[in-house]
């Protein structure tokens, strides 16, 4: 579309149709908003902009949804995930891509097809696997599942770049004697930042957001992940829409935040795959 | 939506291997390293294959049995899958899953162009801003969005409170228990989750299409609609695919958010694979019946997913 | 896509095959029997070894006893727990809980872990006594006297040597033991002219016609999350057949749904649904909301159970009553919903001996059972000798237990439709109620998909 050319009117129907997606898009947040701040125990109807916010609402929320706890239990779990995840997906990358192993493409599409697999085809075997293992309801059983599931994208993702790193590099750490691991290390690592910090924030995103695989390994909801936990929220205070809100909006609130932040991340991220084409 | 992400970035990193023109080549001629180097690859592809293939394995030999998880499995052969394709519930499920395709992918795609031409038409400091607004959704919990959806569908809610607003009040109703009108309104709530996703995306190809093409259209007397299906649909080829497979894949593997808003109801009209399988898992114990949807909807996934990465990349 | 050499596309696809078919031929998968020695395919429970010597002291050795309980229900525990400790002061107990979905859901689960609690909410138990899950209570049945106990409401929880419930070991007891049937608004009721107690079904339906007329909802009750079996069943309950339909909840071999009281009970649903009696919307209102609206005064009639009478009398008091669905004659007998809040010992358990102590004392001690009555407004159960408890002057829980001795007297207990198998209500009989009630399936199909899904599910 080339503005020079469109008519005003083009270009304002174009703006109108834009703000129509995006009020759709934000519609959702509003109307949580809206029925957050309606006065405790009421039944809102529809988006009413609130004659006297009850912004104390969010604290009765932050308070039954035991929201410290479970950030930090989520957090634990990225902890548990990002960095094992991490390590496995460039070393398996670097492995196929930088130093050429026999039949790595062999091994790279055994990995790749594990991107089409639903989770909800493996969730019953995987609990059957934890459970012999002794292992449900325990952090574990949530964390080592996802570490596997994840695999696929980020040696996916992390061959990319090593494909990106000119030979030339590799081949001038190993004039310089450099064994493989100083190689990775000292080399290639640095040099990988950008695309292991989009791995860390998507693995995160990821492991933050992750319902079904904590909703059947844990049944205990505060040692899910927040989004699990949220549908326990759910379950207990369903009728009650306000304190429903507004604890909805706080446990959203973090991923929200980090989005904000990490905006450039995320975008650059999605786009470096398409560039690369 | 974990998996849409990952499968997002990971269907796009693909597209280096079918576009042309890269520094490093792979194929042919390239002297193949130590096999010593294996110990890179060996820990990833042991977890992998310990979790997820060992599970995927497993979804078959359990799929043949008739198992409640606890006690001893009887022998059916295939008379789960027999169910999975006769049962009307199954097939309810897997229609469902298909009629969802419409709303997750066309409808998100559609939008999806129409945004992502509009905010690189508008070229502004806020079209800008919009296309990262139109992202929010793909950040918060599935589980959030069901349960914001939820309320905003109800009988007191906002989109009632629109509809009555704009004079089409008798229209009004409880949404997610109308038995017509449920599905569509998930439907929906999946496009919600996946505009942004579509529209950056299609946003980064436009970005790349060769302003000469424009120029060239114009020269021939195209007007912007024209403009539009000749030069910048086939010039985003690539991340229409992308699009395409990410949202197909989404609308099959729907877990979160029918799970949160109706769990299948009302009287069955919602019901997907994705929680069919853990409701006959874990709420009705038959585990082989759940397994063999599972292995099912794999398949489906596979054989919709696969001919389609072919077809798009066949076409010069 | 990603399979960029048709050779290893090949390779992978094949060596799939090769891992699948070795699975396939591989041992199959799960036990034939977890921790006991019961047999696994004829089901016989009572082939578990009793636990060597089972004592019905209290050791004075300090425990903690895991409790595994329904959110939302654990008032009645705290107070419960609070008098326990109060007099043996050696015992604590911890406490978990979940929604009655998640229960469902997840209760097997849990008890088959290493984890297990020592008393769990539990409540379909046929299928996991069968497993060995649950722990056979005869032993302690026997050492305190239970099988003396009034049996119309425990016999649901005894399973026979076919796996059938209705008689044989006991495999469960109850803290509170449930009766259904019809709350109303008293202001209504009168302002409307209608008759309390309400003794025929054609009395109610008259009833409802006038609260129609008169412009108020007659039943305040949603069918969201599969209540509407409720009223169904109540409405079974009076017709002829009884006897096959607790045959069919208890999952006698050869029983079947596909009864012409069933049939007969669908179709008056039906035709109440019809005649407009029940809420607009009736789908997307779910319990709490029903029983929150008709606390608030919507609505003249509401079918529930005893477990909300002590909400109503907290919230309302006095405004409402209860009597016991009505038959289709005045004298006809009360024929009610009546179970126990049904409690198991998974065999996991650690603490055997004090949660058997624990339990008896629930039954017996006369502050407990005044607690149970006062928190859940359900009978304690018990002795029949013990002096029943009493509720507060004008509290609808007087009502209740007034109707629970009425159904106790006339035999007329039975058990819950949903209750028949694990999965029957979530996965047909709520579903197709919804179907029902807005016309979209007719009573002869329903009764036919229930019987074919429980088959299904049972393996039949």
């Amino acid at each position: 579309m080339n503005t020079a050319r469109s008519s005003r009117s083009e270009l304002w129907l174009g703006r109108i149709v834009l703000l129509m997606l995006v009020l759709f898009t934000l519609l959702p947040f509003v109307g949580m908003l809206s029925a957050a701040l309606q006065p405790a125990g009421s039944n809102p109807t529809g988006i009413q902009v609130p004659t006297n916010p009850a912004w104390g609402n969010f604290i009765t929320a932050f308070e039954m949804s035991k929201l410290p706890t479970l950030m930090t239990s989520s957090l634990i779990l990225v902890l548990m995930v990002v960095p094992a995840g991490l390590v496995l997906a460039t070393a398996a990358a670097y492995g196929i891509v930088v130093l050429r192993v026999p039949f790595g493409g062999v091994a790279f599409v055994v990995l790749l097809l594990g991107l089409t697999i639903p989770f909800e085809s493996l969730i019953v075997p995987l609990y059957h696997l934890m459970k012999d293992a002794g292992l449900l309801n325990t952090r574990l059983a949530i964390a080592m599942p996802l570490v596997a599931l994840y695999l696929p994208f980020g040696v996916f993702w992390m061959r990319a770049h090593f494909q990106g790193v000119p030979k030339e590099i590799t081949e001038a750490a190993e004039m310089d004697g450099a064994g493989w691991w100083r190689g990775l290390w000292h080399v290639h690592i640095p040099l990988a930042r950008p695309a292991l910090t989009t791995l860390i924030v998507l693995y995160s995103l990821w492991t933050w957001n992750q319902f079904i695989i904590a909703l059947v390994m844990m049944d205990e909801p505060l040692m899910r992940t927040v989004a699990g936990a949220l549908g326990a929220f759910q379950g207990q205070y369903g009728t009650d829409i306000v304190l429903l809100s507004a604890g909805a909006l706080l446990i959203m609130l973090p991923t929200i935040t980090v989005f904000a932040v990490f905006q450039k991340q995320f975008v650059v991220a999605l786009l470096q795959g398409s560039v690369k084409g | 939506m974990t998996q849409l992400d990952q499968t997002v970035a990971g269907a796009q990193g693909a597209r280096p291997a079918a576009g042309g023109g890269r520094r490093t080549t792979r194929r042919g001629g390239e002297r193949r390293g130590p096999w010593a180097a294996w110990i890179f690859v060996l820990p990833a592809l042991a977890v992998y294959s310990f979790f997820t293939l060992q599970s995927l394995a497993k979804s078959v030999q359990y799929s043949f049995y008739s198992w409640n998880g606890i006690g001893e499995a009887r022998w059916v052969g295939l008379a789960n899958y027999a169910e999975v394709f006769s049962d009307p519930r199954r097939v309810t499920a897997l229609a469902n899953a298909f009629k969802l395709i419409f709303f997750y992918s066309f409808l998100s795609i559609a939008l999806g162009l129409i945004a992502a031409t509009l905010i690189r038409g508008l070229n502004s400091r806020w079209s800008r801003a919009s296309q990262t607004l139109l992202f929010l959704p793909q950040v918060v919990p599935l589980v959030g969005a069901g349960i914001a959806w939820t309320w905003l569908y109800s009988s007191d809610g906002a989109v009632n409170q629109i509809l009555r607003a704009i004079g089409l009040g008798g229209v009004a109703r409880a949404w997610l228990a109308d038995f017509t009108f449920a599905l569509p309104a998930i439907g929906i709530v999946g496009t919600w989750v996946l505009i942004g996703l579509c529209t950056m995306l299609l946003s980064a190809g436009m970005t790349k299409i060769d302003p000469s093409l424009y120029d060239a259209a114009r020269v021939d007397g195209a007007g912007p609609i024209r403009e539009f299906f000749a030069v910048t649909l086939p010039g985003v080829r690539g991340e229409l695919t992308v699009c395409l497979t990410v949202t197909l894949i989404a609308a099959l593997a729907n877990f979160d958010v029918v799970y949160t808003m109706t769990l299948g109801g009302p009287g069955g009209s919602t019901m997907v694979p994705g929680v069919d399988i853990y409701q006959l898992a874990f709420n009705q114990a038959r585990v082989g019946a759940a397994s063999a949807m599972g292995v099912v909807l794999m398949v489906l996934v596979l054989a919709l997913v696969l001919p389609l990465q072919r077809i798009m990349r066949e076409r010069p | 896509m990603r399979i960029t050499t048709r050779r290893s596309a090949a390779m992978l696809m094949a060596g799939t095959a090769a891992v699948a078919l070795t699975l396939a031929a591989c041992s199959p998968p799960g036990s034939s029997s977890p921790s006991t020695s019961s047999s696994s395919s004829s089901s016989a429970p009572a082939g578990e070894e009793p636990a060597p010597g089972v004592s019905t002291e209290l050791s004075a050795d300090p425990v903690e006893l895991d409790l595994y309980l329904e959110s939302g229900f654990t008032d009645q525990f705290d107070a419960l727990l609070a008098e326990f400790t109060a007099q043996h002061p050696q015992v604590t107990f911890k406490i978990r809980s979940d929604s009655f979905q998640n229960l469902a859901q997840n209760a097997v689960r849990i008890m088959s872990s290493p984890d297990a609690p020592d008393l769990m909410r539990f409540p379909t138990v046929q299928a996991a006594a069968k497993d060995g899950i649950l722990l056979n209570l005869d032993e302690y049945a026997e050492a305190y006297g239970w099988n003396d106990w009034p049996q119309g409401t425990l016999n649901q929880v005894r399973i026979d040597e076919t796996g059938a419930r209705g008689s044989g070991s006991l495999y469960a007891l109850g803290v509170g033991y449930n009766v259904t049937g019809v709350y109303y608004n008293k202001a209504k009721a009168e302002e409307l002219g209608i008759e309390i107690p309400v003794e025929t079904i054609a009395d109610l339906e008259a009833a409802m016609d006038t609260a129609l007329a008169a412009g108020e909802t007659p039943i305040m009750l949603g069918n969201a999350d599969f209540t509407y079996a409720f009223p169904l069943q109540m409405i079974q309950n009076q017709l002829e057949g009884l006897d096959q339909v607790k045959d069919w909840i208890y999952q006698k071999d050869g029983a079947t749904y596909d009864l012409p009281s069933s049939v007969e009970a669908a179709a008056k649903l039906q035709q109440w649904a019809e005649k407009g009696y029940f809420p607009a919307d009736v789908n997307a209102i779910d319990y709490a909301t029903a029983i929150g609206s008709f606390t608030s005064g919507e609505g003249v009639f509401h079918f529930s159970g005893d477990w909300e009478a002590g909400g109503l009398t907290m919230n309302a008091p006095g405004e409402f009553g209860f009597f016991p669905f009505p038959g289709l004659t005045a004298d006809a007998p009360k024929v009610a919903m009546a179970a126990p809040a049904t409690y198991v010992v998974p065999t996991n358990a650690k603490n055997k001996d004090a949660i058997a102590y624990f339990l008896n004392w629930v039954h017996t001690d006369a502050k407990a059972r005044q607690i149970v009555l006062e928190y859940t407004g359900s009978t304690p159960g018990g002795p029949a000798e013990l002096d029943p408890p009493v509720a507060p002057e004008g509290s609808v829980i007087n009502e209740t237990l007034a109707a629970a001795a009425q159904v106790a007297d006339d035999d007329g207990a039975i058990d819950f439709l949903g209750n028949a198998t694990a999965g029957i209500l979530t996965s047909t009989l709520g579903p197709d109620l919804q179907l029902l009630i807005t016309g979209r399936m007719t009573p002869e199909d329903f009764a036919a998909h229930i019987q074919q899904a429980y088959e299904t599910e049972l393996g039949r």
